[in-house]
């Protein structure tokens, strides 16, 4: 019996994989996985391009560190020109003061390489100060972490499973070919699972694939040996988490989605409130968190986005998770309700009727 | 007796307020059974309701024994070709037969087998390796007759099948269903158009409105057609939507049906130029006078009453439609 249903498992995705991975409506699917791609991509790029731009400025204008970290606000330009000698690149201008008097004010900038130390003199005394320093492989992965759990998880996954797996049956009963599955000799239940793994198979190699190449692009920039040691350490831990919270992610909302596709033929609202639930997770009380995808998937996730100061507290809030679950018991949790909603599914399979006219609200009466 | 049958019992089928089928009872026997009436009389929903397309609102139905709640059962040897003229995209009929099959949990080289077999069955091999987006209306026709006789099932359940289809292609398909019937399977054929399917069907249901209103062997139903006379009224009156509500009513009434003014092709010659009225159509004629007395009575300004069946060709006409109908 299990192998019928498993032969029957394969056919059906051999069926459906068309139309899951090369159907025209779902190209903003891939569209969706791959912006941040390319953001990182091209932010490598500019990066690496900014570190060759400054390496060559410090080779022209040779400056220790040691000296650079010396400079405080209120010395004289004199004062940090003999420390720094002359600036890489420098404005002046004039200015009246309330008495109509001329005052100089300026500008100027110093490197050594991998610090950038923005300079501004007032009368001749150096009234401000900031330090930029080069991209660290810390900071980026911060910068990643916060992309994904933003935007990646909150958003591209979400709705990159609406795309595929509200779909399954609704597409094909909007193309009125619903009944040439209902016609073969295979249980509501084992369509219903071929369907699912089908969109599965998609979703998680089409995500878990950008995720990939998009660590794999951030990475990229950094000196080889660093990387190396990265990965050595907690790297390769950090980078699998993010894999399997990509894939959970899909496995999750692809049963939701399978199963709004499943009740609803205009899916719209189901969606809208699907997603305003897990948007408003983190303001929910504590018991209600739980019952979400998210809650759980950014339990996982390996570096709690973004704690900077710079990062407004409602955005701190959005995406890293208040008292997050341990690993297990997100995994276990995620399964749970998958299972649960995969379950109700089934047992609405089985009410599952053609109804190909427009006016019909549901595809399980 | 109900292992070799079809049988209905009682079934209904409401689309919300709409009514698919009302009060079928059936039981089908092996050979061809036609399913005949005009569009919208329910053929459709009775070969879906008996495949498990859609569920009956009432009534209990089983198929040689197997109730069409168990797909995984039912079509092992239940074969339907359907009304739905879709295709998944992308797939050359036999990649669409083939795929399909596999869903049987057959071995490959099996699926294989039948589905050349299929496709030579209904005249595709040269189409075969073509897109069925590509096809003809009647080659689809053709490759859903394939899909529906792949698998070699012992019941056939065929909507329109003959629809599109031209005439050498049509005999070589009632061939099929000939010796498919010789097999001692059963074949359920629909149609909207008698003489269509009259000389090859061992047993003829005929519907309207959602009900049945003759069944039995061909001869059977075409007296029984006879002795029911009159069964059908053209009434006109002042307020036909009223009527045709009251009327509605009654248990024996199968139809109302409103006629605009000077409707064509109505059965009887006489009304030509008639004023707005209602054709009821009633299984019980003298209950139905007795009501429409009352009715009278009741305040409805009544103009006229016909019988509109005359003849036997003015029901075949009006039931099944008049040579033009076919095609
Ligand atoms: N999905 C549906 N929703 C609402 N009403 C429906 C639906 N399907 C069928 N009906 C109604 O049920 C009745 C019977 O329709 P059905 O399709 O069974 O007729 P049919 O005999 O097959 O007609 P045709 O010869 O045109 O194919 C019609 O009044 C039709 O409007
Ligand atoms: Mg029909």
């Amino acid at each position: 019996m299990i192998r019928l249903w498993c032969t029957q498992v394969l056919a059906i995705i051999r069926l459906e994989m068309k139309k899951t991975f090369f159907a025209r409506r779902g190209l903003w699917v891939y569209l969706l996985a791959f912006a941040p791609l390319v953001l990182f991509v091209s932010h490598s790029i500019a990066i690496r391009h900014h570190r060759d731009q400054l390496a060559r400025i410090a080779r022209d204008h040779p400056i220790s560190s040691a000296a650079l970290r010396d400079i405080q606000v209120g010395m004289t330009c004199d004062e940090v020109t003999q420390k720094l000698g002359q600036p890489y690149s420098q404005r002046r201008w004039h200015r009246r003061d309330e008495h109509n008097e001329q005052i100089e004010q300026s500008h100027c900038r110093y490197t050594d390489g991998k610090t950038e130390l923005y300079l501004f003199f007032d009368k001749g005394k150096l009234t401000e100060m900031h330090r930029s320093e080069l991209d660290t492989l810390h900071q980026s992965l911060q910068i990643f972490a916060g992309v994904f759990q933003s935007y990646y998880l909150r958003l591209a996954v979400f709705f990159g499973c609406v795309g595929v797996f509200v779909n399954l049956f609704r597409g094909e009963m909007l193309d009125k070919s619903l009944h040439l599955y209902l016609l073969t000799p295979t249980r509501r239940e084992v369509l219903l699972a071929g369907k699912y793994a089908a969109g599965l198979l998609a979703t998680v190699v089409i995500f878990t694939s950008s995720t990939a190449l998009q660590w794999l692009a951030l990475l990229g920039q950094f000196n080889p040996t660093a990387v190396a040691n990265f990965l050595a350490s907690t790297g390769w831990d950090q980078f699998s988490s993010y894999l399997a919270v990509t894939a959970l992610a899909c496995v999750g909302y692809g049963s939701v989605f399978l199963a709004v596709g499943l009740l609803f033929r205009n899916p719209i609202i189901p969606i809208a409130v699907v997603l305003l639930w897990e948007g408003v997770n983190p303001f929910l009380p504590a018991a209600l968190r739980k019952i979400s995808m998210i809650y759980y998937l950014q339990s996982l996730c390996p570096m709690s986005a973004a704690p900077g100061q710079d990062v407004p507290p409602l955005v701190r809030l959005l995406i890293s998770p208040v008292q997050p679950a341990t690993r297990s018991v997100a995994v276990l949790s995620i399964v749970i309700l998958t299972g649960v909603v995969l379950v109700a599914a089934a047992r609405l399979s089985r009410r599952m009727e053609i109804n190909y006219s427009d006016d019909t609200q549901t595809i399980c009466s | 007796m109900n292992e070799n049958r079809i049988i209905l019992d009682d079934v209904s089928r409401f689309y919300g307020e709409v009514l698919g089928v009302n009060k079928v009872t059936l039981s089908i026997p092996p050979g061809i059974t036609s399913l005949v009436g005009p569009n919208g009389s329910g053929k459709t929903t009775l070969m879906n309701l008996i495949t498990g397309l859609v569920r009956p609102s009432r009534g209990r139905i089983s198929v040689l024994g197997v109730a069409p709640s168990q797909p995984q059962r039912l079509f092992r040897f239940v074969g339907y070709s359907t009304q739905f003229d879709a295709f998944p995209k992308g797939l050359t009929g036999s990649q669409f037969i083939y795929a399909f099959l596999r869903l049987s949990g057959r071995p490959a080289s099996e699926c294989r087998e039948l589905t050349t077999r299929a496709i030579a069955q209904v005249g595709l091999i040269e189409a075969a390796e073509r897109k069925v987006a590509a096809y003809s209306k009647g080659m689809r026709q053709r490759i859903r007759l394939a899909q529906a006789i792949a698998h070699d099932p012992r019941v056939l359940i065929l909507d329109e099948p003959l629809n599109g289809l031209d005439p050498l292609v049509r005999a070589e398909t009632i061939a099929l269903f000939k010796r498919y019937a010789a097999e001692g399977r059963h074949i359920v054929v629909s149609s909207h158009v008698l003489h269509e399917v009259d000389m090859i069907s061992d047993q003829v249901v005929l519907m309207s409105g959602g009900y049945i209103v003759a069944e039995g062997q061909i001869r059977g139903v075409r007296s029984e057609i006879q002795d029911q006379r009159p069964m059908q009224f053209l009434i006109r009156c002042r307020q036909p939507h009223l009527l045709a509500s009251k009327a509605f009513e009654q248990d024996h009434v199968v139809e109302a049906r409103l006629l605009p003014e000077g409707e064509v092709g109505l059965p009887a010659a006489e009304l030509c130029g008639w004023g707005p009225g209602v054709l009821i159509k009633t299984r019980d004629a003298d209950a139905f006078c007795r009501i429409l007395n009352r009715l009278a009575l009741g305040g409805i300004d009544i103009e006229g009453v016909v019988p509109a069946d005359d003849n036997v060709h003015s029901v075949y006409e009006y039931l099944i439609g008049g040579e033009e109908a076919n095609q």
